[in-house]
């Protein structure tokens, strides 16, 4: 089933008439794991933004659950991201005052759950990922990989059925990005569909189900739509 | 929408920047102090006056004077100066004229006498339980070897037991018109009778009071007819008519005879100071504090009338008690359009109260300003707090914050600004009013004659509850822009943002 179907994206700036995104069609299937590739200012960070909502296109539709996000109200928005994605960003985006448990229970905090059952859920996730015992340090007290894992955690703390990574390993060495790539996976396998920007061919390869490369606001292959 | 979670976000951005939100607070804080302290004066003031007056029957009673010769015309064009001179002069003339007209009917009988018949028929207008005259004359005074010039004595409303309370030995009054008499304890002090000894030396013993005596003129024995007739013939005819003046009212029955009138009465008490806590009417006993000797009131107007000069000029003043006090201010009002001086402690408590709410709304006004300023420092704070959190606006934005909550963050950051400040405010008025109260009670007790043992502010329960609402308020409404701009943020640049 698919969960996105975009059609003929375009998100142009006014100032100098750029489009950073010019005509992007894509279906995203329920549980698949997407790898966006492409150089620099190909629209990859663009296209990530529309699918989770952050922002809108200048034309074209993203149907979800087949309601269309270029149609909604900046209210619907929000409770569209809430309820249906996670973001993951390539420099972390925790708040740098609260201590772990707090920046994964921070989309909590906007469900209106109370914070006992905010601090029971998010002492679990940071168990899942692997610090179920630094829930009380801050960010400043991490190294980046765990401060990733902290935000993998906070992505996972709606349960999304949409998790969208903006080159989550950028800021890593090679062995931490291995063990933040097997969190990603679990989450995976525990059926989320996955878009994930990468530089990185090779990691696209061993991790995701299907490939598009992106070039100029354009996809540069033909991709099959299902 | 579940506001804790959010006030918890906005406790914990206030929490980092403590020093900077405590200067912000500081300004809510001055405004609300300030704010509480007056109208607490105000509330306080007015308390103070009303309860001075209220519980007695100070709001029925309406002070009645009588009135000076109001059918006397002001306007200098209706005299005429006749002969050669200037304009200038001749309209100098013209008012001299008029002044000593005015004063020569002043010295005479007033235009409109107190006296029993007058008394009779104003107690016919509506809405007026009793008129009685008050009596407060000076008289020569004899007692145990004692002798006084001049003694002030005043007559006590028997029927209502005035004063019962305040006969420290001895017993009060036995009726209305008994001859008795009652001596102030100054009186007996002033004669160096100390002792309770003393005291009951005094009771039983007689008094004898006697009219001073003040010589009526021919001419003031004269009926107004003829007095007008007078006041315009030329100097020689007036000292011919000044000659034949006496054997005229003898002729014709005007009492020139001048008896001294004089009584005697038995001491029965000693009656103590007016002290705070005593009922104290201010029309009724404010005549009476510098009396030394008193008499039932049927006693004093008999011995009042017992002089010509009195029957002749009337009582000075009378005391009118309406029947109730809502209708006080009307009674006063018709007594003035007949002529009257007339004077009411519900008009004046009126006036008063309007007064103090004047100053009290008008100084409120002026702090009113310095919360205004406080809000500008608050809408600065805000703002730098929301360019500051632009990054985590982002981030609350990317996990499913909608824009009205991002806006209640901010708007319950600055509540929580203006909730501490407005408290600390109260707080601190409310300790302020401790050695305000002191201070003031002190100051007004060196200066008014009337012991004062009132608090001067009064902190209401609404006050205590509108003060730090007015500081939430104020810095909710200082908030609404900055956090409007909050909500605004577009999150894909805010998550960029450094
Ligand atoms: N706010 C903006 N105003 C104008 N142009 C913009 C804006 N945001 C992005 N762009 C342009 O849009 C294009 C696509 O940007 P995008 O961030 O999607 O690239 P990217 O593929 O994510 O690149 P990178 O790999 O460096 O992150 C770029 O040319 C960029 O300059
Ligand atoms: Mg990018």
């Amino acid at each position: 089933m698919t969960l996105v179907v975009a059609r003929d994206l375009w998100r142009e700036y006014s100032q100098g008439g750029v489009a950073a995104l010019a005509g992007v069609s894509v279906d995203i299937a329920q549980g698949e794991f997407v790898a966006l590739l492409g150089r620099s200012g190909s629209g990859k960070s663009t296209l990530l933004n529309l699918l989770g909502g952050l922002d809108r296109p200048t034309r074209g539709s993203i149907t979800v659950q087949g309601r269309d996000l270029a149609t909604m109200s900046a209210r619907e928005l929000s409770l569209y991201r809430r309820s249906t994605v996670g973001f993951i960003f390539q420099s972390f985006n925790l708040v740098p005052t609260l201590p772990a448990w707090e920046n994964v229970a921070l989309p909590l905090v906007f469900q209106g759950i109370p914070r006992e059952q905010r601090k029971r859920a998010a002492l679990e996730m940071l168990d899942r990922v692997g610090l179920g015992a630094r829930g009380h340090h801050r960010p400043s007290q991490m190294s980046g990989g765990e401060q990733q894992r902290v935000a993998i955690a906070r992505a996972l703390a709606n349960r999304p059925q949409l998790l969208l990574c903006d080159e989550p390993t950028g800021n890593l060495d090679s062995n931490t990005s291995a063990q933040i790539m097997a969190l990603i996976d679990d989450a995976h396998k525990a059926g989320a569909a996955l878009v994930m920007v990468t530089h990185d061919p090779e990691l696209a390869r061993i991790h995701a189900s299907r490939t598009i490369r992106m070039a100029d606001g354009r996809i540069a292959e033909p991709v099959e739509v299902a | 929408m579940n506001l804790r979670g959010m006030i918890w976000l906005a406790l914990e951005g206030l929490l980092r920047k403590k020093g900077r939100n405590f200067l912000t607070t500081s300004g809510v804080f001055i405004g609300v102090f300030a704010l509480t302290l007056i109208v607490s004066l105000g509330q306080g003031l007015s308390h103070a006056v009303t309860s001075t007056v209220s519980g007695t029957d100070n709001l029925r009673q309406v002070g009645l004077t009588g009135g000076f010769g109001i059918e006397l015309s002001n306007d200098p064009a209706e005299i005429e100066i006749p002969g050669e001179m200037d304009e200038a002069r001749r309209e100098r003339l013209r008012r001299a004229a008029v002044n000593r007209r005015q004063i020569r009917q002043v010295a005479g009988r007033r235009a409109n006498a107190i006296d029993d018949k007058t008394i009779a028929e104003l107690s016919k207008l509506p809405h007026i339980e009793s008129i009685q005259p008050v009596i407060v004359e000076r008289y020569e005074m004899k007692l145990n070897g004692h002798d006084s010039p001049a003694t002030l004595s005043y007559g006590v409303d028997v029927g209502r037991k005035r004063y019962a309370d305040r006969v420290i030995a001895g017993s009060y009054f036995s009726g209305p018109g008994a001859p008795e008499a009652i001596v102030h304890e100054y009186l007996l002090y002033k004669w160096g009778m100390l002792t309770d000894g003393d005291y009951t030396k005094v009771i039983g013993q007689t008094v004898k009071l006697k009219t001073i005596q003040t010589e009526l003129t021919p001419e003031q024995q004269a009926p107004p007819m003829l007095q007008e007739f007078m006041r315009d013939l030329s100097e020689e005819e007036r000292k011919a008519m000044q000659t034949l003046l006496p054997k005229l009212l003898k002729q014709f029955g005007q009492s020139s005879q001048r008896r001294a009138a004089e009584r005697e009465f038995t001491v029965v008490g000693v009656l103590r100071e007016q002290m705070p806590g005593d009922p104290f009417n201010v029309i009724e006993d404010g005549n009476a504090v510098q009396a030394d000797l008193f008499l039932p009131l049927e006693t004093a107007r008999e011995l009042f009338l017992a002089s010509a000069v009195n029957v002749e000029l009337g009582y000075p003043r009378a005391l009118v008690t309406v029947t109730d006090a809502e209708f006080a201010p009307e009674v006063e009002q018709t007594l003035r359009d007949k002529g009257y001086t007339a004077f009411s402690v519900a008009s004046a408590l009126k006036q008063i109260e309007s007064v103090l709410l004047m100053i009290t709304v008008s100084i409120s006004f002026l702090t009113g300003i310095a919360l205004i300023v406080s809000t500008l420092g608050i809408v600065n704070t805000m703002i730098t707090s929301v360019i500051e959190r632009t990054r985590e606006i982002g981030i609350f934005k990317a996990v499913g914050a909608t824009n009205a909550q991002v806006m209640t963050v901010f708007l319950c950051e600055s509540a929580m600004i203006g909730l501490v400040g407005g408290l600390l405010g109260l707080a601190l008025a409310a300790l302020a009013m401790i050695p305000g109260d002191l201070l003031a009670v002190q100051l007004i007790n060196e200066k008014a004659a009337i012991p004062f043992d009132q608090p001067v502010f009064v902190l209401p329960l609404w006050l205590m509850i509108a003060g730090p609402a007015l500081g939430t308020g104020t810095a909710i409404v200082a908030a609404i822009l900055p956090a409007r701009r909050a909500a605004r943020i577009d999150p894909v640049k805010a998550l960029r943002h450094d």
